[in-house]
């Protein structure tokens, strides 16, 4: 771990102490118990994050492994003898395991449909526990072994106890975020297939994710068996479980380690003061105050606490921010087109080689029959109208869509049909129509994810990523927010992020839409020096001018097949591409 | 023994000293008897928001009528006249808030001597597990054997046990049947959801008492509450035509699906003997949703109900909170109130421990307000000889017709057309 990361730390430590700190001030055995449950719940919120907080993918059924855990510590006791000590970490791996076989099948879903899926889980496992006879399962009072049992006298030891689990998740969860593991969470956050065209494997990742997630949850689960004593179906396994580690994370903030502790430490002693205090008075208005106060919180802050609290933060101190950043944004804006046109690509050896490929969805033949060559170092522009399929072809080259018939072969190897991430491990690299920038990261981050396709370590993709940056002509504002930035400079970091995993073919899917005429030469500018250093470029765009200058030769499309190939001052000419793009009428115009 | 035999050794060797000792102690102790506060606080930790607000209430009802009636009445002679005070807690309605409700009032309400509580047998174990550490006496009218098999030295079950409510309702139930209509039932349906308290109680019926009584298991049906649709099971039910259907729901919606749809397929009014095993379909709430020709003659077997000997009381309770009738949980509770002021006149000091010690050695006779037994606990902490009590929907109120010194009526078998 580097500096930098150890002292990322601190304010984890510093929490941890103070807390540890008032808990062992606390004689009171209620405040004691409620400053144990916060960091039970914090956990529970970090592990509930670790999936659904990094990767978009909303869980509702994450009780299923709190209560696998909860329940393994119950049992076991009554059944094995054995010390919660040694139940804890079984737990763990029931959980682990648990949440294996559930994102197996659980993660060929998206959206909706797996919030949907994942809130079955723990259902289903509730009746298997009441069919079996487990309604109420109480730990047994070890009298003798106490402590061996983990059955304190003092109740400040629980609190003492959370509390490390808590650092632990916390300290795993900042390693996890600042690596390869949580680079590639985030980008399947952001865009599921922009992450797998950056050469993450988003399955295996998610899988990774969602065993650790359910090891942590069953841990906490474990132990609140503990602190709880008395395990029903319903405690453990109930909707309001799942609910709780949503509610915790939403309400702190989503994505962040903090999220989960801050929502943890507001809302645990908010409920229970609401209930012990207004309760008390007016049973139930507990249930309604809780539930505004969250309404109100979320209307405020959607994206919780945390990310409202830092925005605000960000704003106060932003004025200095960009009195420095006004200089040094100079060399970003300085590239211009002025540079000499580069010599056309001769005839080179074959990098790319499309045979015959098609596409249909139902009766519409997005691409039919399309076969073209790319040669190295050849800049390729792919034009034609609206819905003449260039996109289409893109998601073919590039693996998010399996071809009719027809073969892609990269370097003389068949790749059709292959999963995105091993086409980019083959070598290509590509750009989106939409951007997909992760707002909230800084340039340098946003582009260390694509550079984990080819970097071992975690320096290495930094390095890479900073290289590609340097490329593009942003190493000057790297460290700013991907959300405030312009779109000229979005679409230079996307650029980026697919050039850091060093490919050899480039596809750039419309990389000019929405720039002004100036900032368009700057991005053709950059493309153009790109091809000077070696890379393989196919473009689709519309933009004719920036084109006719930028390409070597044209491919023309129309309703999925190919028109016309050739020089772009050939292609501009012919009849049949200014008819497929302004209509019959204009041919009387056109030179002949 | 022990003590016995150093008291013994004392009167023996009586001293000076040791009278002028005794003096002192009966001294001090007159001192700290005009100390004795004057009010003492005993807990109820009941549901008071979610889904059980309903018994809570009720329970309150209880508590609160006998608190009432012991300050009128004096107080706890022992201590001087000191009133009850009630010190209500709400438990929620999870697990979790329960345990959570427990620790906030063993931790902030340190003057208890006693509490009772909490409805649901799930949330009095968690609730035990905290007031057990903290060495608080509990009552509780919930009813899992699983409560007092714990080993627990400060809990005190004053109903009958799930198990123990079947071994004792059906033979008599049995006894009923045969001399009203003149013949045993032999084959049985039994229609239950799978909550904790229908579980032990099936698996007492099961395991043993239908071999015992020579019943015959002709149907036998789960559901998870709610229950959606009750067709298929009342299906299965009118198919077999058994003597007896036992009909075991924990949910007053899941009772009136359950008993409208028996109506509709034409098996009520006693063409199948309807029994139940809790209060739940005999709660006032039924006849919100069913009329009363759909409940006639349906029996149910529980720990406890108003009965003969309690008419003032029913009265009292229709005046004050318009129940129509005394439930298990209004009864039990208040009840609990005169057992802990019984407890406080023997132990003769406001302190949980000495108050514990007397629930454990109480030997107070016949209980008034609980059915069967003695006012007596075993070292489980079960009540010696509790029984239980039949009631019976007649002309659109649940009236107690068993045992017969409890009896409000007599029963009515239905007899099979």
């Amino acid at each position: 771990m580097t500096v930098p990361q150890l002292r990322s730390l601190v304010p984890a430590l510093v929490f941890t102490i103070a807390y540890a700190a008032i808990s062992l001030g606390v004689t009171n055995s209620y405040y004691q118990l409620v400053l144990t449950l916060v960091p039970v719940w914090a956990v529970f919120g970090l592990s509930w994050n670790l999936l659904s907080g990094y990767t978009g993918l909303i869980s509702f059924g994450h009780a299923a492994f709190f209560g696998i855990g909860a329940y393994t510590t119950a049992l076991g006791q009554i059944y094995f003898d054995l010390s919660p000590w040694l139940l804890i970490p079984v737990a763990a791996m029931l959980g682990g395991i648990a949440g294996l076989l559930i994102g197996f099948p659980t993660f060929r879903l998206q959206g909706h449909y797996f919030a949907l899926a994942m809130l079955a889980y723990p259902l289903a496992i509730l009746y298997v526990f009441e069919w079996l006879g487990f309604q109420e399962v109480t730990l047994p009072i070890k009298r003798d072994a106490p402590i061996a049992y983990m059955q304190f006298a003092d109740p400040r030891l629980y609190t003492l106890l959370a509390l490390a689990i808590m650092l632990a998740t916390i300290l795993l969860t900042r390693l996890i975020e600042r690596s390869r593991f949580g680079m590639a969470l985030l980008a399947i956050k952001q865009n599921e297939a922009a992450a797998e065209a950056a050469g993450i494997n988003t399955l295996a990742w998610k899988l990774r994710a969602i065993t650790l997630s359910g090891a942590i949850a069953a841990a906490i689960g474990a132990f609140y068996a503990q602190v709880l004593l008395v395990v029903t179906p319903q405690s453990v396994f109930g909707m309001l479980v799942s609910a709780q580690a949503l509610t915790v994370a939403m309400f702190g903030g989503v994505g962040t380690v903090w999220g989960p502790v801050i929502g943890s430490v507001i809302l645990i002693p908010l409920a229970e003061i609401l209930h012990a205090e207004a309760g008390a008075r007016f049973p139930g208005i507990q249930g309604v105050i809780f539930g505004f106060a969250i309404v109100c919180v979320i209307l405020v802050a959607p994206e919780g606490l945390f990310w409202k609290l830092r925005d605000l933060l960000r704003k106060r101190l932003a004025p200095k921010a960009a009195a420095t950043l006004d200089d040094s944004q100079a060399p970003a804006t300085t590239v211009t087109a002025s540079r000499p046109a580069r010599q056309r690509a001769a005839n080179g050896e074959v990098v790319l080689e499309v045979r015959n490929l098609s596409r249909s969805f139902g009766g519409l033949k997005a691409v039919q029959d399309v076969s073209f060559k790319l040669h190295k170092n050849e800049i390729l522009g792919i034009i034609g109208p609206n819905g003449a399929g260039k996109t289409t072809l893109f998601n073919l080259l590039n693996g998010f869509l399996r071809p009719n018939q027809g073969e892609v072969l990269i370097d003389g190897r068949n790749m059709s049909g292959e999963r995105p991430h091993t086409i980019c491990e083959a070598g290509i690299g590509r750009t989106f129509q939409v951007m997909r920038p992760f707002l909230r990261m800084s340039i340098l981050d946003n582009v260390v994810v694509g550079a984990y396709v080819r970097a071992r370590t975690d320096e290495e993709a930094r390095k890479l990523a900073a290289d590609a940056i340097a490329r593009v002509g942003l190493s000057a504002v790297a460290d700013r927010v991907a959300g405030e930035l312009s779109t000229k400079e979005l679409r230079l970091m996307e650029l980026a992020r697919a050039l850091a995993g060093q490919p050899r073919i480039l596809l750039l899917d419309e990389t000019l839409a929405g720039l002004g005429h100036g900032e368009a030469d700057e991005v053709v500018a950059v493309i153009q020096q790109l091809a000077r250093d070696g890379m393989t470029i196919a473009i689709i765009e519309h933009t004719m001018q920036a084109m006719v200058r930028l390409v070597d030769s044209f491919l023309v499309l129309d309703h999925g097949a190919v028109i016309t190939e050739g020089e772009p001052e050939v292609v501009t000419r012919d009849g049949r591409v200014i008819e497929a793009y302004l209509g019959k009428k204009w041919m009387a115009h056109a030179p002949h | 023994m022990g003590s016995e035999n150093k008291m013994n050794k004392t009167t023996k060797g009586l001293t000076r000293r040791s009278v002028l000792s005794a003096a002192a102690a009966v001294g001090l102790t007159r001192v700290a008897r005009a100390q004795q506060p004057a009010e003492v606080k005993v807990g109820l930790i009941v549901p008071l928001s979610g889904i059980y607000t309903r018994p809570g209430q009720v329970m309150k009802m209880g508590a609160e009528m006998g608190i009432e009636h012991i300050n009128a009445q004096g107080g706890v002679k022992a201590l001087g006249g000191a009133k009850l005070k009630l010190v209500v807690i709400d438990c929620g309605d999870t697990t979790e808030k329960a345990k959570n409700a427990a620790q906030r009032m063993v931790a902030q309400e340190p003057d208890l001597v006693a509490a009772t509580g909490a409805y649901l047998s799930s949330f009095t174990l968690a609730v035990t597990e905290v007031t057990e550490r903290a060495e608080l006496p509990v009552l509780t009218l919930s009813y899992s054997d699983l409560l007092t098999d714990r080993g627990f030295k400060y809990i005190f079950q004053t109903a009958a046990t799930a198990s123990r409510q079947s071994e004792l309702g059906l033979p008599t139930l049995m006894k009923l049947a045969e001399a009203a209509s003149g013949k045993r039932p032999k084959t049985v349906a039994m229609l239950m959801d799978n909550t904790a308290t229908s579980v032990a109680t099936a698996k007492a019926l099961k395991e043993k008492l239908f071999a015992q009584e020579g019943l015959q298991l002709v149907v036998e049906e789960v559901w998870t509450p709610p229950l959606s649709d009750a067709t298929p099971l009342i299906q299965k039910v009118r198919s077999a035509k058994p003597d007896l259907l036992l009909f075991m729901p924990n949910a007053v919606s899941d009772a009136k699906l359950g008993l409208e749809k028996i109506s509709e397929f034409g098996l009520g009014q006693g063409k199948v003997p309807t029994v139940s095993f809790s209060i739940t379909i005999a709660e006032p709430d039924m006849l919100q949703s069913v009329s009363p020709d759909v409940v006639q003659g349906i029996m149910t077997i529980v720990a406890n109900w108003g009965s003969k000997g309690h008419e003032d009381l029913i009265a009292e309770l229709k005046a004050k909170y318009k129940e129509p009738w005394m439930t298990q949980n209004v009864i039990s509770t208040y009840g609990d109130m005169w057992l802990m002021k019984e407890a406080l006149e023997k132990a003769g000091k406001a302190d949980r421990q000495a108050v514990a010690q007397a629930f454990r050695t109480m030997d107070a006779g016949p209980s008034k307000y609980y059915p069967g037994g003695q006012l007596k606990f075993d070292e489980k902490g079960r009540r010696v000889g509790a029984g239980v009590v039949i009631v019976q929907w007649q002309s659109g109120v649940p009236v107690t017709v068993y045992p017969p010194e409890l009896a409000q009526s007599q029963p009515f078998w239905p007899k099979k057309s």
